[in-house]
């Protein structure tokens, strides 16, 4: 197998993409991949030898076991035909219908924290290059097979193997398969070509999940053949109509609750709201937040916020002009009114944001100052920049960004007259604005990106062999420091190195990041168990399904 | 009447005509469209190496000349291919379900409206501008110009949600069970299609009947003496139907291409809602497999409506000698 497309030398810019399952369509939803890593849990794992024993997630409720039984219906609008159940495959379904049978070894927990998963420890050596995981014992498949270090060595070697068209394949490119090594029947060494802090988030993504040895379902296809260790067992698959599960009696975690799950597909968030408030569904993900005064005013119903780290940048090309010069950005990001926008391009459902994105990075700067509108300064610093009201620009925008996005962008119009500046706002039709020759060369546009940790965001978009280049980014004090960072093992000593780059973006950033979003789910309340997750994507309880429960 | 089969046939054979041009353009429209199926299934995660290999694998790197002859001929062998965005599922598994729900929506709503507008039609053109002619066309005036996602969201919110909760507020037909048994689900999008169909049918069947009640041999049969009940239904109703045949084929084409903004509303699964799916992600095979289905139930449908207008109307029928 060849790898001639990843290059030998360390290449954090090929290394990491953004998963985004968003059919560029109707319902854009925010999306995200591998969720923000506070990393702090990870102290007593990242040390030289001897692994630890972790705790596992959220423990059940303090109540009295939730009872059992019932039928959970869901909607979800965003799914579409050519979704699959192969967890490993090119892009992630909407609606996480995948999710709820496979799982990766490690994963994220209701507050981005990583936690273990079918891991039931692991360590990292004292030079950063290998990582050992040890499996729980007893794990089984749906089908009963026990789950191994031979189904954890397939797995990340079908990842690996092009035929696939794998999503990770970009975020492990420290990984060759013959770094991939079964030491006994539950342990596995990862030895990686060159260190890489952020190989633990890699272990957490939901394109790295294990899969049974021999797994090769065609993509797109069978119930059949979805065989994983997930809460859920798939029973009939109809992608882009609704999708019907049994519980998994067997389930190592936490639940499920509920004896049967059918997640049901929306083209129309009218319609998905009118199955709730009808009684065809229980529960509802993602709610639109123009619709919330409806789920409020009607008994019988109730909401549930999540305050996430997802977020809807601008981004200001800063190769091209008027923004190769710093001070046009810096006077960009003051023209922001930033809780107005909030206000009323997303009806209050946000908070403020401080041109940073990672805002539950354990180096996320929370001390800097929030940046708030100031207009005397953006003016004067654009006629330093040699602007004097003669600026016009053009703001491309669309609802594949976001539903509110359009209206963000005319907001942000609006704001910048105070400054003098003449923004045009161009709407873009859904359907092409991520081709190639739109998204990445728009000077001036909108983007959106879910929860991630720092260092994971940026080989997704601030190297200039990253997949979504949207910024431009070159920044030479900045790249050392970046660089560095990935190598160093050390959680101390990679913050304090990734605080600097915070720091950096501070001052001369290509992102106006005026928020971050707060999710939406409706449900009856005779469906409890919803817990806010900050994850961002998809909804506010990043569709835990096993911890629901009827009352 | 030998002269009618051989009309028969021609116009099959104009039909067949019209498909494969149909089929060519339709190609055609998607290849030109921008983006491609590989790009569209990757989304935001699609890089150069993975659209070319997706590429690769769908069998989208072939000129487009092989492409349309291999489909085509696949057609001509009984073989409507295979989805693009679903490897191996043949367009026949992915659309069978669909063609019938969206048929069986289509003879829902066409029984709801046709036999009551056929009444209100005739009844307010015999007795214009009573009131019964008065409200009946103000109803179906306003039916008409309201959009048709307008009046499907009033019934919802009308019988399913907000005043009265007597039916269910969407309709996912279930694979799993035969869709005679679901039949409360097809209740108020059927509504909705009849509703917005329904007004056409009545003005124009009123209109006819104005006509023909002037006419000639509707004056010698009642000075005859017939009843007015055997004028109108003997003499005046097969006559003033006749332009209204073809409003109802028109209709039952609407419906039966699928009405998406109802499909979307109701969250029915049929091919109207399938048809934007697959343009979207530009997976040709059931794309040409819709509009070719669609294009022949317009083809048949008008081709029965022209019978049927040759067989009710003595004159057109011995005109054919």
């Amino acid at each position: 197998m060849s790898h001639q497309e990843r290059e030998s030398s360390f290449d954090p810019g090929k290394l990491w993409e953004i998963a985004n399952s968003k059919r560029v369509t109707r319902r854009a939803v925010l999306q995200g991949a591998a969720a923000a890593g506070a990393l702090a849990a990870l102290g007593p794992f990242a040390s030289a030898c001897g692994g630890d024993e972790a705790t596992t997630s959220a423990s059940p409720s303090a109540a009295a076991t939730p009872k059992k039984g019932g039928h959970i219906r869901s909607g979800i609008t965003g799914g579409n035909t050519k979704d699959t159940m192969d967890p490993q495959a090119s892009y992630i379904d909407a609606g996480k219908k995948c999710e709820q049978v496979f799982e990766p070894l490690l994963g994220w927990d209701t507050e981005s924290k990583l936690e273990l998963k079918l891991a039931e420890s692991y360590d990292v050596s004292a030079d950063g290059l290998e990582y050992t995981v040890k499996l729980k014992p007893g794990l089984t498949f749906h089908d009963g097979k026990p789950v191994t270090a031979d189904d954890v060595v397939y797995s990340f070697r079908r990842i690996l193997d092009p035929k696939t068209v794998a999503l990770a394949t970009e975020h492990l490119t420290m990984l060759e398969p013959s770094g991939i090594k079964r030491v006994d029947d539950l342990t596995v060494t990862f030895t990686l070509t060159q260190p890489n802090s952020t190989f633990r988030e890699a272990l957490a993504y939901f394109g790295c999940a294990i899969v049974p040895e021999g797994f090769e379902t065609p993509r797109g296809v069978t119930a059949e053949g979805a065989i994983g260790t997930g809460p859920w067992k798939v029973t009939s698959y109809y992608p882009g109509e609704q999708t019907e599960y049994v519980a998994n009696r067997d389930y190592w975690g936490e639940g499920p609750y509920a004896d049967k799950l059918t997640i049901i597909e929306f083209a129309d968030p009218t319609a998905k709201l009118n199955a709730l408030l009808g009684g065809s569904v229980d529960h509802l993900a993602f709610l639109d937040t123009s619709q919330a005064t409806t789920i409020e005013n009607t008994p019988g119903y109730q909401l549930l916020e999540a305050k996430t780290g997802g977020f809807n940048p601008y981004t200001m090309a800063m190769d091209l002009k008027p923004f190769d010069d710093v001070r046009v950005r810096q006077a960009f990001r003051l023209m922001v009114d930033r809780q107005a926008m909030i206000d009323q391009a997303l009806a209050g459902y946000g908070w403020v944001g401080n041109d940073l994105f990672s805002p539950f990075d354990p180096a996320y700067p929370n001390d800097l100052p929030q940046r708030e509108q100031d207009l005397e300064q953006a003016r004067s610093l654009l006629k330093q920049a040699g602007y004097d009201n003669d600026l016009n620009i053009v703001l491309n925008c669309s609802t594949a960004t976001g539903s509110s996005d359009p209206a963000a962008a005319q907001v942000f119009a609006q704001q910048a007259k105070g400054a003098g500046v003449n923004v045009k706002v161009n709407k873009v039709d859904p359907n092409v604005y991520w081709n190639e020759g739109n998204y990445a060369s728009y000077p001036f546009a909108m983007t959106m990106w879910g929860t991630n940790t720092y260092l994971w965001l940026c080989g997704a978009c601030m190297f200039p062999n990253s997949p979504y280049y949207e910024t431009h980014w070159k920044d030479e004090e900045w790249e050392k420091l970046v660089l560095e960072a990935y190598k160093t093992a050390d959680d101390d000593a990679r913050n304090e190195l990734v605080r600097q780059c915070f720091e950096i973006e501070y001052e001369r950033g290509a992102y106006i990041i005026y928020e971050f979003n707060n999710m939406l789910d409706a449900h009856s309340e005779k469906l409890q168990g919803l817990v806010a997750d900050n994850f961002g994507a998809e909804g506010a309880t990043k569709q835990r399904y096993n911890l629901m429960y009827f009352v | 009447m030998p002269v009618l089969p051989k009309l028969i046939l021609r116009r099959l054979a104009l039909g067949l005509l019209t498909l494969m041009v149909i089929s060519v353009l339709v190609f055609a429209a998607t290849e030109a469209l921008p983006g491609d199926t590989a790009s569209q299934i990757l989304g935001k995660s699609a890089t150069p190496e993975r659209v070319e290999r997706l590429q690769d694998q769908l069998g989208l790197d072939r000129p487009l000349i092989v492409q349309y002859f291999s489909w085509a001929g696949g057609l001509l062998r009984g073989d409507a291919g295979h989805s693009l965005v679903g490897i191996e599922v043949p367009v026949t598994q992915l659309l069978g379900s669909k063609v019938v729900n969206s048929a069986v929506l289509m003879l829902v709503a066409a029984l709801m409206s046709i036999p009551v507008s056929l009444l209100l039609g005739s009844l307010s053109g015999r007795f214009r501008d009573g009131l019964f002619d008065a409200s009946v066309s103000l109803g179906s005036l306003t039916f008409a110009a309201l959009p048709t996602f307008v009046i499907g969201i009033a019934l919802i919110l009308l019988l399913a949600t907000q005043i009265l909760h007597v039916l269910p507020a969407v309709s996912r037909v279930q694979h799993s069970a035969s869709i005679w048994s679901q039949m409360e689900l097809l209740w108020l999008p059927a509504a909705t299609l009849a509703l917005a169909s329904a007004p056409f049918i009545v003005r124009m069947l009123r209109g006819s009947m104005i006509e023909v009640l002037e006419s000639d041999y509707v004056q010698m049969a009642r000075l005859k003496g017939a009843p007015e009940r055997i004028v109108l239904q003997r003499h005046a109703l097969p006559n003033a139907i006749i332009p209204v045949i073809q409003v109802i084929a028109l209709n039952l084409a609407w419906m039966a291409g699928g009405v998406v903004t109802v499909e979307y509303l109701f969250n029915y699964p049929g091919i109207g809602w399938a048809l934007v799916d697959a343009v979207a992600n530009r997976d040709v095979p059931v794309i040409q497999a819709i509009v070719l289905l669609v294009a022949a139930v317009y083809v048949t449908l008008n081709l029965i409506a022209d019978i049927l207008t040759i067989l009710i109307s003595p004159r057109l029928r011995t005109g054919l000698h």
